[in-house]
This record gives C-alpha cells, sequence and structure tokens, in this order.
C-alpha cells in the first residue's frame, strides 16, 4: 500500500488527471485548475526563496503582478505574440526580483519581511497610479491569446501552456533543490554564520534565490494576465502576499512538494467554501491555525510521517544499474 | 531507465491527446417548466458586501413577490449567488461557475467594477444574459453587447450631474475635493472633464485619503480660493471629515456630494453636528430616501425577509434592477429563451418604484439608466429635490 501512494505515482496520477481534465471537466473546473497550476509555480517559488534559503520575503506578489503587467502591456501596446510577452513578462520580473535582492542582502528577519511587504505595496500604488503606463485603477484588457493553427480555444490553449509550464518548473525546481545550489540555500537558512565559515558565498546564494523566486512569480504573473484577459492592480494587492504566504505553509515550508500540495490545497479550499460565503474566512484562519499549531510542517508534514517514500533529500540518489 | 521512458511517453501521450479535445458549446439551459435560474455575480463578503449581498436581497424581495403571485409563466424564480470578492479571477471563477455548474438562465448582479470587467468575456463568449446592478464601468454596456444590460448610473454619469448641477445652480466658483484612489479616480477623471466641456476651472482641487483623521488644512485651502461651491468625490468617511472641519471653521458653501452620501440623513447623522449638512445637496442613482413612505411598502418587505437589514439605498438598485428584468421576462413569453429575453429587455421602458425616472433600453443602448436625483435635507428630513437626466 505503502508502495502505491510513493510520491512518483501520486504525481503520475495527478499529471493524469490534469493532463485529461478538459475532456471530462466543464469550463469552470478547468479554470480552477488552471489557477491551481499559476499558484503552484508561485508556492514552489516562494517556497525556494522562503522556504528553502530561508529568507522571510514577501515580494512575490508584486512580482506576480510585474509579470502580468508587463507581458499584458507588450501584448496590447505592440501586439506582440504570446511566446515573447510570455517570457518577457517572466524576464522583467525575474531582474525585479534581482534588483529586490540588493537591497535586501543586507536585511534579515522581520526588517526583510517589512522591507519587502513595502515592496509590494509601493508596487501596488504604481500599478494603480502610473495611469500613462498602466492605465491606473481601471486596469487594461489583454487581447486573447490565438493557438492557431492547433485546434484549441484559448481557455484550453492557456491551461495546457501553464501545465506544461509546471512539468517543466516544478521538475526544474526540484533539481535546483536538490543541487549545490539548493544545499547552499539550507545551509545559509540554518546559519549564515556557519555556512559563510564553509565557504559559501552568501550574497551570490541569496541573489539566486530572489532570482529564481521573481522568475517563477513573472511566469505565473504572465500567465495569469492571459487567463483572464484583464490586469488590474487589485490582482496583486496584500490578500494576495497572504495566500502566497499561507500555500508555503500549509502545504509545508522547506519543501518543494509541500509547496505543490499547498496551492491544490488552497485553490481548492477557496473554492469550496465559495458556497459557504460567510464561513470563508473563519476556515481560513482556522486552517491556518490548525496548521500551524497541530502541524507545523505542513500537509507534507503529516504525509512524510506515514510515507517514507515523499521525503526529500537534499542530493540526488544514485539509481542501481 | 526504460520505465522512466515508458512514464514520460505515457505523459506526453496523454497530454497530446487531450490538447485535441476541445469542448462543445452548450445549448440554452436554466429554464424548466417550474422553474427559471438567475445567477447572482458580486462580492458577497468583505468590507464591499453591502454593493452585493444588500442589493441582491433587494433583487431577491422582487422575485419573491414576483414568485407569490404565481411566478413568470408559472415557473419560479430561483436566484443563486456566487461570490466575486471584488477580484479579477474571482469574478471569472464565479462566472464560470454560475454559467457551467449551477447552468443559469441569466446573470442578475455585479458590483465591482474591475470584476464585472474580468467577468465580461465569458459571458460574451457563453451569451448569456446579463442585467447588471451596481457596476459603474460604461464599457460593460458601451459599445452595445446584445445580451448586456445595465440598471445602474454609469460612473461617468454622477461626475457630469455634480458639475452640470453647480452650473444649474448659478455657481460660479467651483472647488473640488476627491479622494485619488482607484474609485476616486474613475469619477475624478469625468468631472475634469465635465469641468472642460462647461468651459469652467475649478477655483481648489484638493485631494483627501479615504480615512482622514483631519481636514483642516484643505477646509482652510478652499476658503482662501472663496469658493462659493464644493464638489465632493469621497466615501462617507472622508466626506464626514471634510464637511465637520469646513464647518468647524465657520465656512458653508454649497456643497454637492456624490452618491456616497447619497442618503443625507444618514450622512447628517454620521457628521453629528446639527446644520453641517444644510447646504449639502448629493446626487444618487435612486429616486426615493429610504424612510419614504413611497418605498414603505418595500422597506417593510426587506426587513421583513433579512432580519439583519436596515433599508437603504443598495436594497433600492436591487428593487429597482429586479423590477426591470421581472417585467422583461414576464415580457419574453412563456416560450422562454434568451434570445425573447434580450429582445424583450432591449426594447423595454419600466417604471420602477424607487428610482426618479424610468429604467429605459433600446437596441442601440443598453445603459438603461439615466436618471439621477438630487437629495437634501428639508425640516430635518431627507427629500428629493430634483431629477436630471445625464447626458455627455
Amino acid at each position: 500500500m505503502q508502495a502505491l501512494l510513493a510520491r512518483r505515482n501520486i504525481v503520475a496520477v495527478g499529471i493524469i488527471v490534469f493532463a485529461i481534465l478538459p475532456t471530462f471537466a466543464n469550463a469552470y473546473i478547468v479554470f480552477v485548475a488552471n489557477l491551481a497550476l499559476m499558484y503552484i509555480l508561485l508556492s514552489v517559488g516562494l517556497n525556494m526563496l522562503l522556504g528553502y534559503a530561508g529568507q522571510l520575503a514577501f515580494p512575490n506578489a508584486a512580482l506576480f503582478g510585474v509579470g502580468a503587467y508587463t507581458s499584458g502591456l507588450l501584448r496590447l501596446e505592440f501586439d506582440l505574440p504570446y511566446w515573447i510577452t510570455l517570457p518577457a513578462g517572466a524576464a522583467f520580473a525575474t531582474l525585479i526580483g534581482l534588483a529586490i535582492a540588493l537591497p535586501a542582502l543586507r536585511l534579515r528577519g522581520l526588517y526583510l519581511a517589512l522591507a519587502t511587504i513595502a515592496f509590494a505595496q509601493a508596487a501596488l500604488w504604481v500599478f494603480g497610479h502610473w495611469n500613462s503606463v498602466t492605465y491606473g485603477g481601471a486596469g487594461f484588457r489583454v487581447p486573447p491569446m490565438d493557438f492557431s493553427p492547433l485546434p484549441i480555444d484559448p481557455p484550453t490553449g492557456i491551461y495546457y501552456l501553464s501545465l506544461i509550464i509546471v512539468l517543466v518548473a516544478v521538475p526544474l525546481g526540484w533539481n535546483i533543490v536538490r543541487s549545490r545550489i539548493g544545499r547552499a540555500w539550507v545551509a545559509l537558512r540554518e546559519s549564515e554564520v556557519a555556512a559563510e565559515t564553509l565557504g559559501i558565498d552568501l550574497t551570490r546564494y541569496k541573489a539566486y534565490a530572489y532570482v529564481v523566486s521573481g522568475l517563477y512569480a513573472g511566469t505565473a504573473g504572465a500567465l495569469f494576465s492571459a487567463l483572464l484577459g484583464i490586469v488590474t492592480p487589485e490582482s496583486f494587492d496584500l490578500f494576495q502576499v497572504i495566500v502566497h504566504f499561507c500555500m508555503v505553509i500549509v502545504g509545508g515550508i522547506g519543501s518543494l512538494w509541500g509547496g505543490v500540495l499547498g496551492a491544490v490545497i488552497l485553490v481548492g479550499l477557496l473554492e469550496v467554501l465559495r458556497t459557504f460565503r460567510d464561513l470563508q474566512e473563519i476556515a481560513f484562519g482556522g486552517l491556518l491555525l490548525f496548521t500551524v499549531l497541530v502541524v507545523p510542517g505542513g500537509a507534507i508534514a503529516m504525509i512524510k510521517r506515514y510515507l517514507p517514500g515523499w521525503n526529500e533529500p537534499l542530493r540526488r540518489i544514485g539509481k542501481k544499474r | 531507465m526504460k520505465a522512466r521512458r515508458h512514464f514520460l511517453s505515457t505523459m506526453s501521450a496523454a497530454l497530446i491527446a487531450s490538447m485535441c479535445v476541445v469542448g462543445a458549446a452548450n445549448a440554452e439551459v436554466g429554464v424548466t417548466d417550474k422553474e427559471i435560474k438567475i445567477g447572482a455575480l458580486g462580492v458577497l463578503t468583505g468590507p464591499l458586501a453591502k454593493y452585493g449581498n444588500t442589493v441582491y436581497d433587494g433583487i431577491e424581495t422582487v422575485y419573491e413577490e414576483a414568485n407569490k403571485s404565481g411566478g413568470i409563466h408559472g415557473r419560479q424564480l430561483v436566484y443563486v449567488r456566487e461570490d466575486d470578492r471584488c477580484q479579477a479571477a474571482e469574478a471569472v471563477g464565479a462566472a464560470k461557475k454560475l454559467i457551467h455548474q449551477h447552468k443559469v438562465f441569466m446573470i442578475h448582479g455585479g458590483a465591482c467594477s474591475n470584476a464585472s470587467l474580468a467577468a465580461k468575456p465569458e459571458i460574451v463568449a457563453t451569451k448569456v444574459p446579463w442585467v447588471i446592478t451596481a457596476s459603474t464601468a460604461p464599457s460593460l454596456t458601451y459599445p452595445v453587447t446584445p445580451h448586456i444590460f445595465t440598471t445602474m448610473l454609469a460612473g461617468w454619469m454622477e461626475s457630469y450631474a455634480q458639475v452640470q448641477y453647480a452650473v444649474e445652480k448659478g455657481m460660479k466658483r467651483v472647488a473640488i475635493i476627491a479622494q485619488h484612489d482607484n474609485w476616486g479616480r474613475s469619477r475624478y477623471d469625468p468631472l475634469m472633464e465635465a469641468f472642460k466641456l462647461h468651459g469652467i476651472e475649478p477655483v481648489a482641487n484638493e485631494e483627501i485619503v479615504p480615512d482622514p483623521a483631519d481636514a483642516t488644512a484643505i477646509a482652510l485651502r478652499i476658503q482662501a480660493a472663496k469658493a462659493d461651491a464644493v464638489i465632493l468625490i469621497a466615501f462617507p468617511k472622508a466626506a464626514v471629515v471634510a464637511v465637520r472641519d469646513m464647518y468647524k471653521i465657520g465656512y458653508k458653501p454649497f456643497m454637492i456630494g456624490g452618491s456616497t452620501v447619497g442618503d443625507v440623513g444618514l450622512f447628517t447623522k454620521n457628521v453629528g453636528i446639527p446644520g453641517a449638512t444644510d447646504n449639502l445637496h448629493a446626487v444618487s442613482t435612486i429616486g426615493y430616501a429610504a424612510d419614504d413612505p413611497a418605498v414603505a411598502k418595500w422597506k417593510k418587505l426587506v426587513e421583513a425577509k433579512y432580519s439583519g437589514d436596515t433599508f437603504n439605498i443598495y436594497h433600492m438598485f436591487g428593487i429597482a434592477s429586479g423590477q426591470f428584468v421581472v417585467e422583461a421576462l414576464r415580457r419574453a413569453g412563456k416560450d422562454l429563451t434568451r434570445d425573447a429575453f434580450n429582445k424583450a429587455a432591449s426594447n423595454l421602458s419600466v417604471n420602477t418604484d424607487v428610482y426618479g425616472g424610468p429604467i429605459t433600453c433600446t437596441p442601440t443602448n443598453h445603459q438603461c439608466h439615466n436618471t439621477a436625483a438630487w437629495f437634501g435635507l428639508v425640516n430635518g428630513t431627507t427629500k428629493r429635490l430634483a431629477t436630471t437626466i445625464v447626458t455627455r
């Protein structure tokens, strides 16, 4: 039974379900699944910064917005194809992520958290007030994507594009956290002094964490703008900061697969609770409290307790040939 | 290695096969012999819930009255609410859920403009009739989409009406106190347009934050500019502070408020200084004060059905819109189709119980409400003073 529930099998089932979902589910379910895919990118990216590198930083909502605005504006103003605007959105968010890293390298703990939340608020202000570029509070419509000559409509196309990106980004993240970079992140998370004495270049590895996190958030943002067809400032407000943080906490901080789980759980929860509107905020807070008090390692910690196949060693384990 | 290759090829095959399958659109839905299912899309939770929930309480009260009198051609109206939390992503999800999961005949609702704009492409793509109740973005109904209508004044109309009213009252030196946040900008920009159209320049133009502790400096600057009228674009809390501080320094200009202070009686209570709002006239979408005997029937019904509600202007948005929809459904006939509804609504004029003028849709104009009403205090009671047909 334990072998059946091994991570490899569950992930395979998950991929199959996501892959065939549009063939039997209605447009609403497909939309929710698409949101979950985007939040997986965000959650995995933030988990690398927060959980692995130990940086108590929250720039992701803003970088998510930067990716969405860059990609959307390039589509709107220059009518560029999506295969250019998506990487451009991701790249610009990555650059901004790097720019944040520079001042953030001098900060830690609570001060870092406050500085990055201030950045998120400042970005929100820019989105809402730089009228000549961002179209201010009213936002702007993004021209729909065209997937021709493929015989698929835009929502289905965006869904599969998101799925393909997740299928690349999650294994990429999995490889990063098991590489020298991931081990360096964990070392500096545990003790910056000890990491430095081991010869780890703190500046470089912290910058890597911000860059990778920015790349994931920017990619998710670019997909988000295509999915909604509209970009408005309130989509990137403090609520997003909280949601991303909760995904990491509920799924499992410092666990890449926890980030994936957290995104799926939170998106599912928010949708299920849509029907029980009076209970939404209570249930959301309750889940957070439950996680923090009862399972501080998140959902992944519970799984790991009973299913050893879910462990996440920080190195690649050699295969028997 | 072989197993991994097999695994990857299986995954790829599943992915490619699925990408080639495209779902077909559903035929008309949401109508049975016994009921018509209608969906509400809007904000139901959080601080802005009154723009959604309260409005929908008004709509549901009208539906219930229609149901009590036998329904629409024998069919009961069933109202399903979905929360968009005033967020674009949530609005798209809510619209998709109503259309594809609940399979509603039409959507009746829409509160926050940006959320409604985000939901619009899905509603347009599926051709589901949509009557908007509270969103004010003009691009929701212009250019005309055959199945989208609004029973709310567009955002620019309120601002235009304020300038028009100042001109009609013979005011020469007009000042502005406005919020410059997202909400404020959507009214401030058309306000400046209207000033330009009338060929006048504001003598003072002051920004106020949504929750100020003090506005004395603003009041002093406007007083120094010798403004004889002040146009207010502010949430009630900010407007309270502005009005209070102008009165505090002994400055009593003619004040032209927006719909946020449209319930002048309630606003006066919040200001808490007798006489401070004597010179305040406020524009509103609705045509009657909440305690006006003309709307007593609806006040009684709403407060009986929703024990936690105190009847207010937001209920009236819903009541007017509900009466329009009920009439359009009735005229669409027994063989109800979406096309029949759209046709009926596109050629309909309804004098509702709560607006100052009729809701009138034509095939070329789906901004169906354009009568702004003006309210002020008369002998301590909120009264309608005038109505304005707003044009651009």
